[in-house]
C-alpha cells in the first residue's frame, strides 16, 4: 500500500465510532488530535483541465491548495484571487502555484465546480514507545446543500510499520468497514449536485458509435452531441467567462455545418438546406467577437514583432480593438438572448430525433458504407490539390487545400470510433501537421488582410497623431507578417510529403477504401 | 538534493540536538531522511524509534534494500529516519574490510538521493575511517562547537585531518552551540572567530528547552516552534540554506 495514497473505506451507518475506538484500544494507544472542519470549494476549468492532469485545486477560507494525485504533492498558498468571479492563472501571485497552473490552464478561467463540507479527525495509533505507527483519519464529507453525508476512514501507513498497519486494517474489517470508496466521493457527489461530473466536457470531439448502427442513427448521435456542445457553452459565452466558450461554440457550429454538407442523403435535402442556412447565420453572428479575440489574445506576440519605437502605436491600436470587442460582445449577447436561438436548437433536436418523419435514401444504410466513401473522397481531394500546391502557389490555392484538409479531418473525427484507433491516429497525426502549417499560413494571410483594411480605413480619416502612430506600427507589423508567411511556404511540401508517404497512403486505403460493408 | 553531516570530534556539543532539529525543519520544506550513525542512538531515541531487530553494521554497509527495509517513518509526515544500531561501535573494522573503504558510505547513500531531497547524518564523535567516509559523502560538514579554547583546537584537528586526506576545507561550516552569554570566555572566543572562513553567524544558546527534548522525545522545533531555541535553530537552518544557494 502506498503510504501517501491510502485506500478509503466507507463507515457503515450503524457503526458507532466509540465502538471502533474501543477495538483499536485493545491493540494500540490512541492519540486523538483535535477535530478539524472546513468548507472546501473546488474549482476547475469548464473542460476539467486540472482534473485531466490529475490535479485538484481548492479554496478553503481564502487559502488555495493544489493537490496532485500521482505524486501526492501539495502546493499551498495563502491569499491569491477571490472566488466571487472567474479567475485566471495570471490572477495568482507569482510563485509555485502559479507556475503549475499557467501551462495547464492556458487561457481558460477557473470556475467553482463543487463545494464540500468536511469535518474530521486524525487518530494516531501508538506503540508501547508511544511512537506513531499508523495514522487513522475519520472524515465526514457532505456535498453542500445536501442532507446526506459520507463517513469515511483512511489508514495512512508510517514507513517501516507494516505489521501494525495490517493489524489496524484487520480491526477495521472486524468492525464491518469493508467497502472501499473513492477518497473524493464528496467532491464527485457535490459536482453531481451542481449538474456536472468530472470530465463531462472536453473541447475535443469524441463520440462512441456502433458499427452496427445505421447511417441515420450514427449521424443523429453526432449532431445531438454537437448540439449539446453548443447549448452547454452558451452560458459561458453570454457571461464572457473566458474566450474558449465562444471558440468551442463556434467549433460545434462549424462541425455541424460540415456534417450537413459532407454527409448527403442521410437526412432529407430540404431539412439539410434549411439548417445549413440557419447554422451559417448563427456562425456569422459569432464571428466578429471571435476574430477580435484571436488578435487580443496574442497582443504581446504582435508587440514583440515590432521594434520598441513602433510598439506604442500598436498598443493604441489594440486598445481600440479591445473597445470594439466589448461592443461586439454586447451585440452577440443580445443576439444569443433572443428566442430564435432556442427555437433553432429545439427544432434541430426534434428533426434529428423524429427519424420517421424525415426519411432519406441512405438513412438505413450501415454507417460504415456511408462513412468510408465520404472519408476516401475527401482524402483523394486533399491529395489532388496538395500535389499542385507549392511555395509559388497563390494564397487562394493554399486556402482551398486548407479547407479540404479540414473537411477530411472532420469526417475522420466524426466516425473515428468505427476505425482501429492506432492506425487512424497515424493518419490524423500526419494530417494535423499539414493542417498546422496551413493554419499558420492562413492566419498570417488573414492578419495581413486585416492590417491592410485597417490602414485603408485610417487613410479615410483625419491624420491625427494617434492615427499616424497606429499607421506606422501597422506598416511594421505588415512587413513582419509577410516575411513570416513567406517562410512558412517552404514547409508545405515537407508536411505534404509526410502525409503522402507510403505508410499513410497504405493506411488510408486499408481503412477507408472498402467497397461494401455488410450490416 | 544535499547531504549534510553534523559532526564534531568531541561529544556533548549539541550535535544530536542539531541533527534532530535541522532534520525536522528540513522536512517542512522537503522529503528528508535522518541517518543516525552514532551507536548510542540518541537521535533514534528522540524519535522513539527502536533499532530494527535484524539490522546492524553489516546491513548498513551492504546498502540498497538492506537499508531501505529498515528506514522508519517518524511522527512527522516528510521525515523518515534510519535508526542506529549498537553494532555501529565496531563499524571501522567492518569498513576496513570493504573495497574502496573510504567511499563506501558515499556509495550506499547514492540510491537514497533519489527518494530524499535532504539527507542529514548524525555522526559519532571521533576521527576514524567512518568520519573519513562521511567527509567524502557529505556536501556540507556542519560542526557545532562550544565556544571554548579546546573546541577551537579540535576544529584545527579537523582541518589538519581534511588536509591529510586531501579534501580541503570548503565543506566545513562551524557554528557555536550551547552558548552562554554570561560566560566571558564564550563571548571572547566567538568574537575572535567571527568572520573567519566557514564560521556561521547563527548560534544556539544553552537553553533548557533543548535539554528537555529528551522528555518530550521530539524536536523542540516541533513541540515548541516559538521557543527561543526553536527560533535559533530556524535561523541556523536559514543561514545554511542561503549558504547552499550561494554556492
Amino acid at each position: 500500500m502506498n503510504p501517501n495514497s491510502p485506500e478509503t473505506w466507507l463507515i457503515p451507518e450503524d457503526l458507532h465510532i466509540d465502538d471502533l475506538f474501543a477495538s483499536l484500544k485493545e491493540k494500540f494507544a490512541l492519540d486523538v488530535l483535535p477535530e478539524y472542519s472546513a468548507k472546501i470549494e473546488y474549482v476547475d476549468t469548464f473542460d476539467w483541465e486540472l482534473y485531466r492532469e490529475k490535479y485538484l485545486l481548492h479554496n478553503n477560507a481564502g487559502s488555495w491548495s493544489l493537490y496532485h494525485e500521482n505524486t501526492c504533492s501539495l502546493t499551498l498558498e495563502k491569499g491569491g484571487p477571490k472566488l466571487d468571479s472567474p479567475c485566471f492563472s495570471s490572477d495568482f501571485p507569482p510563485g509555485p502555484l502559479r507556475d503549475v497552473l499557467t501551462p495547464i490552464l492556458g487561457i481558460r478561467c477557473l470556475l467553482p465546480v463543487a463545494t464540500v463540507l468536511l469535518a474530521g479527525q486524525e487518530i494516531r495509533l501508538l506503540n508501547r514507545d508511544e511512537k506513531t505507527v499508523v495514522r487513522l483519519i475519520i472524515e465526514r464529507q457532505q456535498p453542500e446543500g445536501q442532507a446526506y453525508s459520507y463517513r469515511l476512514v483512511r489508514l495512512v501507513a508510517v514507513r517501516g510499520y507494516d505489521k501494525e498497519l495490517s493489524a489496524a486494517q484487520e480491526i477495521l474489517e472486524e468492525n464491518g468497514i469493508v467497502e472501499v470508496v473513492s477518497a473524493l466521493i464528496g467532491f464527485e457527489e457535490a459536482c453531481r449536485c451542481g449538474g456536472r461530473y468530472p470530465l463531462d466536457y472536453s473541447s475535443k470531439f469524441q463520440i462512441q458509435l456502433s458499427p452496427r448502427s445505421t447511417a441515420r442513427e450514427a449521424i443523429g448521435s453526432i449532431y445531438l452531441e454537437l448540439l449539446d456542445n453548443m447549448r452547454i457553452n452558451i452560458p459561458g459565452v453570454m457571461a464572457d467567462w473566458d474566450i474558449e466558450f465562444l471558440h468551442d461554440l463556434r467549433v460545434a457550429i462549424r462541425r455541424t455545418r460540415s456534417g450537413l454538407s459532407l454527409v448527403k442523403q442521410v437526412l432529407p435535402d430540404a431539412l439539410v438546406s434549411r439548417f445549413k442556412k440557419e447554422f451559417a447565420a448563427l456562425g456569422s453572428v459569432t464571428g466578429p467577437t471571435r476574430d477580435l479575440d484571436v488578435y487580443l489574445k496574442d497582443r504581446q506576440k504582435y508587440l514583440d514583432r515590432l521594434p520598441p519605437a513602433l510598439q506604442p502605436g500598436l498598443e493604441l491600436f489594440f486598445d481600440q480593438l479591445a473597445k470594439k470587442r466589448q461592443a461586439e460582445q454586447k451585440k452577440l449577447v443580445r443576439h444569443l438572448r433572443t428566442k430564435k436561438i432556442s427555437i433553432l436548437f429545439d427544432d434541430w433536436q426534434r428533426s434529428i430525433e423524429q427519424e420517421e418523419l424525415h426519411p432519406a435514401p441512405k438513412a438505413q444504410m450501415p454507417v460504415l458504407s456511408v462513412a468510408n466513401p465520404i472519408i476516401f473522397k475527401h482524402y483523394k481531394r486533399v491529395l489532388k490539390t496538395g500535389l499542385s500546391v507549392d511555395r509559388t502557389s497563390p494564397d487562394d490555392d493554399v486556402h482551398a487545400l486548407r479547407i479540404q484538409c479540414k473537411k477530411l479531418r472532420y469526417s475522420m473525427e466524426f466516425f473515428a470510433s468505427l476505425y482501429p484507433k492506432k492506425e487512424l491516429q497515424v493518419v490524423i497525426k500526419h494530417l494535423k501537421k499539414l493542417q498546422d502549417i496551413l493554419g499558420i499560413f492562413n492566419d498570417l494571410y488573414v492578419q495581413q488582410t486585416m492590417v491592410l483594411e485597417t490602414l485603408g480605413a485610417l487613410n479615410q480619416e483625419r491624420p491625427t497623431k494617434t492615427n499616424l502612430s497606429i499607421s506606422a506600427s501597422l506598416g511594421g507589423l505588415l512587413q513582419s507578417l509577410y516575411q513570416e508567411q513567406e517562410e512558412v511556404r517552404y514547409h508545405f511540401k515537407e508536411a505534404f510529403i509526410q502525409f503522402t508517404d507510403e505508410e499513410t497512403t497504405t493506411l488510408c486505403h486499408q481503412l477507408f477504401k472498402k467497397k461494401q460493408v455488410s450490416k | 538534493m544535499s547531504i549534510l553531516a553534523v559532526y564534531n570530534i568531541k561529544g556533548g556539543v549539541g550535535k544530536t540536538a542539531t541533527s534532530v532539529n535541522l532534520a525536522y525543519l528540513a522536512s517542512i520544506q522537503r522529503k528528508t531522511l535522518l541517518i543516525d550513525m552514532d551507536p548510542q542512538g540518541s537521535a533514534s531515541y528522540y524519535f522513539r524509534i527502536r533499532s530494527p531487530e535484524k539490522f546492524g553494521t553489516k546491513k548498513l554497509l551492504k546498502g540498497g534494500k538492506h537499508i531501505e527495509r529498515n528506514i522508519r517513518g517518524t511522527d512527522f509526515p516528510n521525515l523518515d529516519m534510519l535508526p542506529a544500531d549498537f553494532s555501529y561501535r565496531n563499524i571501522d573494522i567492518a569498513l576496513d574490510d570493504c573495497k574502496k573503504s573510504q567511499t563506501r558510505v558515499k556509495k550506499i547513500l547514492e540510491p537514497l538521493e533519489e527518494e530524499y531531497e535532504q539527507i542529514i547524518l548524525d555522526c559519532p564523535p571521533n576521527l576514524t575511517l567512518l568520519s573519513e567516509n562521511i567527509f567524502y559523502a557529505a556536501d556540507q560538514i556542519l560542526v557545532p562547537a562550544i565556544p571554548t579554547t579546546l573546541s577551537i583546537l579540535s576544529s584545527e584537528q579537523l582541518y589538519a585531518f581534511l588536509d591529510e586526506i586531501g579534501l580541503g576545507h570548503d565543506k566545513v561550516r562551524i557554528f557555536f552551540s550551547m552558548v552562554e552569554k554570561r560566560k566571558r570566555l564564550h563571548t571572547e572566543v566567538i568574537q575572535s572567530m567571527q568572520g573567519k572562513p566557514g564560521v556561521l553567524t547563527s548560534s544556539i544558546p544553552y537553553l533548557t528547552d533543548v535539554e528537555r527534548m529528551g522528555v518530550y522525545r521530539m524536536p523542540v522545533t516541533a513541540s515548541h516552534p516559538n521557543a527561543t531555541a526553536s527560533r535559533a535553530y530556524q535561523q541556523l537552518w536559514d543561514e545554511i540554506q542561503d549558504d547552499v544557494q550561494a554556492q
